[in-house]
């Protein structure tokens, strides 16, 4: 009986084997069917659990998942799984120089603003912890953004009363809008720090929007602009079919 | 018979007259097809791998590569800014000059070395942290084509390329008769590209 012929891919070539006749024709044909079937069988398998690896929660989300938040809602939204740093995301960047900062208080308000980066620094400050959570499914928990308080800028510029809406605006003609309750939360902020450091420029530097409640590109980096106003006005995004609200626990990613 | 290609010779019966009036079009969508596949290879070429690139970007930066350093320089600082920026940057290894030193508070001197590339020394501290990013060759420019950056100009060569592909792709289904046509393997092929779409769209619950 003469031997198989193994191949690269490591499939059996039967066309060496001399059995000869009808039975050796049967043999052959058994041999290859069983050989697919061992193959197919080996495949499913590694398929089924690199799917289950890449699927499953890792330790860190599962807890995250289970902890509840004072809101009653879970601390991860749905569809969400964790990662350690925040991730730049690319966009146009806008101009990375603290000295050219300037940034726009408008729209609706007594008193139209506009603060360059050293008077942005001496306003208050607040950095505690926020969660990020980004459309493409990962979050950062506790992420350290530091920085001055919206509702802080809304003051100084006395927002007027027939605002509902904030659009905040970036380099290159980038908007997101958002409603004026939750640009006002107290966790939202305009953020020039990033775990104790200096805001890098591929995260928006040198400051950003941070709407932690919404989907993260409700958070524009490098903000020029706080315009308030009475009618509602579908950013970037919202505009090529990201939805126009963007509530992570509610999955609210497209139109 | 058919040739290879699913070709029909012309039968043998039809008159000279008839055989100049007959408009040779699956020879015409052929040449068509050819020459717009030729002509779309660099577009193509673009497209699809800067859209595998930006695909993906929750897990990297297509067309960025970031950097991040950190110093320390001895304490106290000198109270000169421009020689604590200078301390600065011969620490972080930089040799061309600064774009601009800016103090932003009494306790932080931010360096902008280029757009690129900053460097913040925390002057209390002496920490000095040097910060930025680097375009990936070939593949931010491609993004940037990708991404329509280029606006105006750009959405006019992507539009022109969609309706070459809208060519494409239906003088791809009629240029070729019989069994290997649109009545025989074609049919299947397209069914199947267009089930694509639909099954996803069905089993995904849709927008």
């Amino acid at each position: 009986m003469g031997m198989g012929r193994h191949d690269d891919d490591g499939s059996h070539d039967l066309s060496g084997l001399s059995l000869g006749g009808h039975a050796g024709a049967e043999r052959m044909r058994a041999l290859g069917r069983r050989d697919l079937l061992k193959k197919a069988a080996a495949g499913t398998a590694i398929a089924v659990l690199g799917g289950w690896y890449l699927l499953s929660d890792d330790e860190r989300t599962r807890r995250a998942r289970a902890e509840i938040r004072k809101d009653g809602r879970p601390r991860l939204p749905p569809g969400q799984h964790l990662i350690e740093k925040l991730r730049p995301m690319g966009g146009e960047a806008g101009d990375p120089s603290p000295r050219a900062f300037r940034l726009k208080v408008h729209g609706l308000v007594d008193k139209p603003l506009e603060l360059d980066f050293r008077e942005l620094l001496a306003l208050p400050q607040i950095d505690t912890p926020c969660d990020v959570h980004c459309v493409t499914k990962w979050s950062v928990l506790d992420a350290r953004l530091k920085g001055v308080p919206i509702r802080h800028l809304a003051e100084l510029a006395g927002v007027q009363k027939g605002a509902r809406h904030v659009i905040l605006e970036a380099a290159h003609g980038y908007t997101a809008n958002v409603l004026l309750e939750e640009a006002l939360a107290p966790a939202s902020r305009v953020a020039h720090e990033l775990d104790g450091l200096p805001l890098p420029q591929t995260h928006g530097g040198p400051v950003r929007a941070v709407i932690p409640d919404l989907y993260f590109w409700k958070s524009p980096k490098w903000l020029t602009g706080i315009r308030f106003s009475a009618t509602d006005a579908p950013g970037y995004w919202e505009r090529r079919g990201y939805n126009n609200h963007a509530d992570p626990w509610k999955e609210e990613r497209y139109a | 018979m058919p040739d290879a290609e699913g070709v029909v010779a012309p039968e043998p019966s039809a008159s000279p007259r008839a055989r100049r009036r007959a408009i040779p079009w699956r020879r015409l969508l052929r040449a068509t097809h050819r020459d717009l596949g030729y002509l779309a290879v660099g577009l193509t070429l673009t497209y699809a791998v800067s859209g595998i690139a930006v695909n993906h970007v929750a897990d990297w930066d297509p067309s960025f590569e970031s950097f991040e350093h950190t110093y320390q320089l001895p304490t106290p600082l000198p109270a000169d800014d421009a020689a604590i920026a200078q301390q600065a940057l011969a620490a972080a290894g930089v040799a061309t000059p600064p774009e601009d030193v800016y103090r932003a508070s009494d306790t932080r001197l931010d360096i902008q070395v280029s757009e690129e590339h900053a460097v913040h020394v925390q002057t209390d501290t002496g920490v000095v942290v040097s910060s930025g990013r680097t375009g990936r060759p070939i593949l931010r420019g491609i993004n940037w084509l990708h991404l329509n950056r280029g606006k105006e100009a750009w959405t006019a060569f992507s539009d022109g390329f969609a309706v070459m592909l809208i060519l494409l792709a239906l003088s791809g289904m009629f240029m070729i008769k019989g069994r290997k046509g649109l009545v025989g393997r074609g049919a299947v092929l397209v069914t199947v590209g267009l089930l694509v779409p639909i099954g996803y769209l069905w089993l995904s619950g849709g927008p």
